[in-house]
């Protein structure tokens, strides 16, 4: 297909450092197609960082073939240049030139030589999208962690690039403006014809956001399976909903909701017991028995435990848990989750009835 | 002292001690962006030898620049002793080790991501060096102007280098020890302040500038 942005074919990026603390990442496939919006999931250190840098030409793989718009980018210094014109990298702690928020936002389109009248034009559009209207003169200096990201993000939107990398973008705002920031994200993408790859910790945000993810933990892709993602026809009491996935297993998620839901399971919301806990019956809802089948430390304090039972679920719990909560392979043990745990990333509504 | 050599030492003085400062900067600030932005097994060692080079007394700079100047000198050929020239030089090669200690602290506190954002944003990699560079302009024109002030107020080398030859290469520190070994202190302690406010001067003009500008 001639409408790959991005393709990786066995890249390898080593990153240099003290023994023991090297990292390596290695992407053996991964096309990246115009106007998609991709996801990379996963935990610390999994590597999302470093792909988004190479992705954004700061970092050159050590080994592979990285494809961009369909030729090599580090053949030569000026095509670096350019391919960066056309990724542009917001950083999750991003930098923002001394000076004022109109001279950070025109600051890429000096660099490209634009017209003054047409720089003004796009840093006032820019801000406006991010809320920042009329913020043109205020230093930087006395912005908050959140505006600076809004700040970095209009400069790169103001750029109107080919492509849009963006690491957490939403981790230094408020709820309600993260939620507007992803709006601002869905029209920026497929909509105006602009590929978008962001990371992000928070698989509902990734699910809601993106038309693919890339799931990565210690620096290689892993295969992404819709653990902790179910569907079904919602039920409601009209103060809880819930779905039956399969017959018998009951998942209740909080508010009223009719028709066809597809819910997902924060799994650092999972609370793993011993088997041998109270019974379930009494519990409350969302209590099902499982066996682990699956254990791996993400970093150095967390691990997550992949458990089949009743219904296949992934749950993320501090190392230091693990033998208070019975953990260890084959194990039968209990697991619980809260209802305001389930988030609603998709919901069609019954025939005849008008969304929520 | 009539005003007109007065105002001749004060010439002598701004205009060696300037270009002397100027050229030190031109050198010093890209050795030590070169220095901020590398990682390799001999920057130890220049920066231990560019520290011990800034502890250099003035006189041995001048005396290593004699007998390089002197007529029997391997650069006497050039006739460069006792004129301004020779006095520039020296000051150069005794400012520069102080130019490049403090740029290479200042260049050092920029942010790393400083660069990382200029090139994700299009700079080219020497649009990249620069925008590094105006992001450290405020303590980057302070190491000038000690590098300055450092030249302006050596006697050392303006000396030894200079010869205090009067309306020639005698300038205000020269002057100040003329005086003072005549006897004549308070022309001295006149040609001080005049020193004094010089240096004053121009620092008050920078930092008003630059942080009214910046917002510092």
């Amino acid at each position: 297909m001639s409408d790959a942005v991005y393709r990786l074919e066995n890249v390898a990026y080593r990153h240099p450092g003290p023994p023991g603390t090297a990292f390596r990442l290695e992407i053996d496939a991964l096309t990246v197609r115009a106007g998609e919006i991709l996801a990379l999931v996963g935990p610390n250190g999994a590597g999302k960082t470093t792909l988004l840098s190479l992705l954004a030409f700061l970092s050159r793989p050590a080994a592979g073939r990285l494809e961009f718009l369909g030729g090599d980018p580090w053949a030569d210094g000026d095509r670096v240049v350019a391919a960066r014109r056309e990724a542009v990298l917001v950083t999750h702690h991003p930098y923002l030139f001394k000076g004022s928020v109109g001279d950070n936002v025109a600051f890429g389109l000096k660099l490209r030589g634009r017209p003054e009248a047409e720089i003004a034009a796009r840093v006032r559009a820019a801000l406006a999208l991010v809320e920042l209207d009329g913020g043109e003169r205020r230093p930087v200096s006395g912005l908050s962690a959140g505006q600076a990201q809004r700040v970095a993000l209009a400069r790169a939107l103001a750029l109107r690039p080919q492509v849009l990398l963006l690491d957490e973008p939403t981790a230094n705002l408020d709820a309600a403006l993260g939620m507007r920031m992803e709006a601002l994200l869905r029209e920026s993408g497929p909509e105006r014809g602009t590929t978008i790859v962001f990371s992000t910790h928070n698989f509902s945000q990734a699910s809601r956001l993106a038309g693919g993810i890339l799931y990565l933990s210690e620096g290689r892709q892993v295969e992404f399976s819709h653990e902790n993602c179910f569907s079904g026809t919602a039920e409601t009491d009209g103060r809880t909903s819930w779905i039956e996935p399969r017959p018998g297993v009951r998942i209740v998620f909080s508010g009223a909701k009719r028709g066809h839901v597809t819910c997902v399971i924060d799994p650092a919301a999972i609370r793993i017991l011993p088997a041998s806990a109270a019974a379930p019956s009494g519990a409350g809802p969302n209590v099902f028995r499982g066996r682990v089948t699956r254990m791996e430390t993400t970093d150095a304090a967390r691990a997550l435990v992949r458990t089949s039972g009743d219904i296949v679920l992934r749950a993320v719990l501090p190392v230091r848990d693990l033998e208070a909560a019975g953990v260890s392979l084959s194990r039968e043990v209990l697991l619980r989750f809260d209802p305001d745990a389930v988030e609603v990333v998709g919901d069609r509504p019954a025939d005849g009835e008008k969304p929520a | 002292m009539i005003f007109r050599e007065l105002a001749l030492a004060v010439w002598v003085s701004l205009k060696t001690s300037g270009l002397a400062a100027l050229i030190a900067s031109l050198i010093a600030v890209p050795a030590a962006l070169f220095l901020a932005g590398r990682e390799f097994r001999a920057k130890k060692l220049i920066l231990v030898i560019n520290q011990t080079w800034m502890a250099a007394p003035t006189v041995v700079i001048g005396l290593l620049f004699y007998s390089l100047l002197s007529r029997s000198g391997p650069l006497g050929r050039l006739g460069l002793l006792y004129t301004q020239a020779a006095m520039t030089v020296g000051q150069v090669f005794l400012i520069l080790p102080l130019i490049v200690g403090f740029s290479y602290t200042a260049l050092r506190q920029v942010d790393k991501r400083a660069r990382r954002t200029a090139l994700t944003l299009g700079a080219t990699p020497r649009q990249a060096g620069w925008i590094v560079l105006r992001e450290a302009r405020f303590p980057l024109l302070v190491a000038v102007l000690a590098g300055f002030a450092r030249a302006v107020s050596e006697v050392g080398i303006a000396m030894m280098l200079g010869g205090n030859i009067r309306n020639v290469t005698r300038n205000i520190t020269t002057s100040i020890a003329l005086e003072t070994a005549k006897g004549e202190f308070r022309n001295g302690v006149v040609l001080g302040a005049i020193l004094l406010v010089i240096t004053l001067g121009i620092n008050v003009l920078v930092q008003t500038g630059f942080r009214g500008r910046d917002g510092e």
